[in-house]
């Protein structure tokens, strides 16, 4: 008669070396850098935004909150020492804004490549010298010229984001963490498209640290139930 | 003078030493000088019993030019010992007839290479002896004369090798030569002339060895670590001398350092009558490739790469952010030069508690103004009191400076969700920042 295999525990089987659990999220070798805000490195393999990788960040509008989102981890860059980068950005970065959210302003290096953009972006993951990097490529960057990035920041230690419209989320890119970020009432709703592990499924909402207080509005109209029980005097003559 | 007995050789010249020609030895020196030539270029072949070819056309900007090649080989040739004729040509047939005939020049065109040609003998190129006997018969002293009569006779008389030579030597007819194979191990002997009884007395003949050691290592980009000297005395026995490196290299000036030191050292046991140099221990030479255009390289740092964007962009194109004390805004942040991104970490100034936007954009924009106040996108809706900043009387009048300001400033936000900081002043509402 064969002997019936005795019971395990369930703890005992999953702490097992052989055993893979298909719901956890992998940690990054290349470390991580942790993004202020627990909801949001709950949900980002390795607990923070990726450093020798692409993360992808789709908006189909700025002034949403998208740089706040990443301010608390390019202050704490800044603050190390580390130098930043922001290639081709949309407008103007307004410096005492800037030191303000801790981002020393002599070390936030200001490019703007015309055409080349995406060879400026390689030129700086390479030579390994830049903390943070954002870049704003243009709209018709192809899925090749994205993977010589990714391979270009492989290896190194740099945060590096690419600012894309959300019209491209359908079109697969090689960037292994890929977000889209859109308004929501107070909030910024955000929807993580792509990471490293199992595909995240809920919707984010993040509060970001915003100008004036939320609670009173001083003229315009009312956008939303909580602002229609705050005077609103005339508008500013 | 070849075809003369030894006996009336002597009889000319009394004190002459005859030594048998031994086709072995001059096949290993052979192989040692093209091992020793590896270091100007990769395609070598051997013509012989005497001749090696070098293929320098692809290296002659390495090198700065034909002269500087064929300076450099001379001297290595003389510091072995050897005494080369040379000549450089488009074609390899067409520099081995010129150099068999003393032409120490070198030819650059093919029509250069044709007028040289002529004028050489017809017994400069080795044809069989019948062949000679022939065109000298005809009265066709030199090449230019062969080359003038009309091929198909002239095959039909001398044959075909004559006539394919001569065409194979002007280029037009293609002439690949068999490559020589540069070993995968390196092991070289050389017999010493006479025995050798002090051990200063070999730097010299070692030298050669370590000349070849060192244009097969360029050839394989490979660099010595560890090598091995070995003796052969008069009485059969034989002794190594080791060579070790500690780093590995390649420079034959090393080598000979090294060897020097170790000789000056060394008690020979009996004279010595051949050596030979084995390499014992090479690794691959660390060199890393560079693309063919301009490229980062990794880790280099943020300071090389700066100068590589500001020399293909443009100055303007790369700049760092300034704080200044100015309360309008568009003073309040200026382009700086990169170079203040290496200074030390500064402490920051004070800043304001007043909300300042990310973003500023190039020049206000008006905003549409509808019935419920601006529009931007829209309708606005004003977060904050109003700000007001007044300033910059000084610069009004002044071409590009911003001038005079009286605006009152308002974070506001639409129905977007969109964040921006908006002004009115004199004339109008006006959009001038972007909280991002």
């Amino acid at each position: 008669m064969s002997a019936q295999p005795s019971p395990v525990s369930l703890a005992a089987v999953l702490a097992r070396g052989d055993i893979w659990r298909g719901d956890a999220l992998p940690g990054l070798p290349a470390g991580t850098i942790a993004s202020g805000y627990a909801e949001l490195d709950a949900e980002l393999p390795g607990g923070g935004w990726p450093r020798g990788n692409l993360t992808e960040i789709l908006v189909d509008r700025g002034g949403i909150g998208e740089i706040s989102l990443l301010l608390p981890a390019l202050a704490r860059l800044s603050g190390e020492g580390g130098r930043l980068a922001l290639v081709a950005p949309p407008w103007l970065p307004h410096a005492p804004a800037w030191a303000a959210a801790g981002v020393a302003p002599e070390r936030l290096l200001v490019i703007r490549p015309g055409k080349q953009v995406a060879w400026c972006v390689e030129q700086l993951l390479r030579c390994g010298g830049f903390a943070g990097l954002l870049a704003w490529p243009d709209a018709g960057i192809d899925a090749r010229a994205l993977r010589r990035l990714q391979v270009a920041a492989e290896g190194q230690s740099v945060f590096a984001v690419l600012w894309r419209s959300t019209v491209d989320a359908a079109t697969p890119s090689p960037a292994p963490l890929r977000l889209t970020l859109a308004a929501s009432a107070d909030r910024l709703a955000l929807r993580i498209l792509k990471r490293r592990g199992r595909p995240a499924s809920r919707l984010l909402q993040i509060e970001i640290p915003r100008p004036g207080r939320k609670t009173r509005v001083v003229a315009g109209p009312a956008f939303s139930a909580a602002d229609a029980g705050s005077p609103a005097a005339a508008a500013v003559a | 003078m070849p075809g003369h007995k030894l006996s009336t050789a002597l009889g000319l010249l009394p004190g002459l030493r005859a030594c048998e020609r031994d086709p072995a030895r001059e096949a290993r020196a052979l192989a040692g000088l093209a091992c020793w030539s590896g270091r100007f270029t990769p395609t070598v072949s051997l013509a012989p019993p005497a001749g090696l070819l070098l293929e320098i056309g692809g290296c002659r900007r390495l090198f700065g030019g034909i002269e500087a090649i064929v300076e450099a080989v001379r001297d290595g040739c003389r510091v072995q010992g050897w005494r080369v004729d040379w000549a450089v040509a488009p074609t390899p047939l067409g520099a081995r007839w010129l150099a068999h005939a003393g032409a120490a020049a070198s030819y650059e065109s093919l029509a250069a290479l044709q007028a040289a040609l002529a004028d050489l003998p017809c017994v400069v190129p080795d044809w069989p002896a019948e062949v000679v006997a022939r065109l000298d018969a005809f009265g066709l002293r030199r090449l230019g004369e062969l080359t003038a009569q009309p091929a198909a006779s002239l095959r039909r008389r001398v044959g075909n090798g004559p006539v394919d030579d001569l065409l194979r030597a002007c280029g037009e007819l293609p002439d690949p030569q068999r490559a020589f194979v540069f070993p995968e191990r390196f092991a070289a002997g050389l017999e010493l002339p006479s025995r050798v009884e002090f051990a200063e007395g070999l730097a010299f003949a070692a030298q050669r060895l370590f000349a070849a050691l060192a244009g097969w290592l360029q050839v394989r980009q490979m660099l010595l670590r560890a090598g091995t000297l070995r003796l052969t005395h008069d009485d059969g026995s034989s002794s190594m001398l080791p060579l070790r490196f500690g780093e590995p290299c390649g420079d034959e000036g090393r080598f000979m350092r090294l060897l020097r030191e170790h000789l000056g050292r060394l008690q020979l046991v009996a004279p010595v009558e051949a050596l030979s140099l084995v390499a014992d221990e090479v690794v691959a030479r660390p060199d890393a490739s560079t693309g063919l255009f301009d490229q980062a390289v990794p880790g280099e740092g943020a300071a090389a790469c700066i100068e590589r964007l500001r020399a293909r962009l443009g100055d303007d194109a790369v700049r760092s952010l300034a704080q200044h004390a100015d309360h309008r805004p568009e003073c309040a942040s200026r382009s700086d030069d990169p170079a203040g991104i290496f200074a030390a970490k500064t402490a920051s100034t004070a800043t304001f508690g007043k909300p300042r936007p990310l973003w500023l954009l190039p020049a206000p924009q008006p905003l549409a103004e509808r019935a419920d106040g601006p529009h931007w996108h829209g309708p606005l809706q004003l977060v904050t009191r109003g700000e007001r900043l007044e300033s910059g009387w000084w610069d009004s009048g002044e071409a590009s400076a911003v001038g005079d300001l009286r605006r009152d400033y308002f974070v506001a936000r639409n129905g977007e969700g969109q964040w921006a900081w908006i002004f009115r002043d004199a004339s109008g509402w006006y959009v001038h920042g972007v909280f991002a």
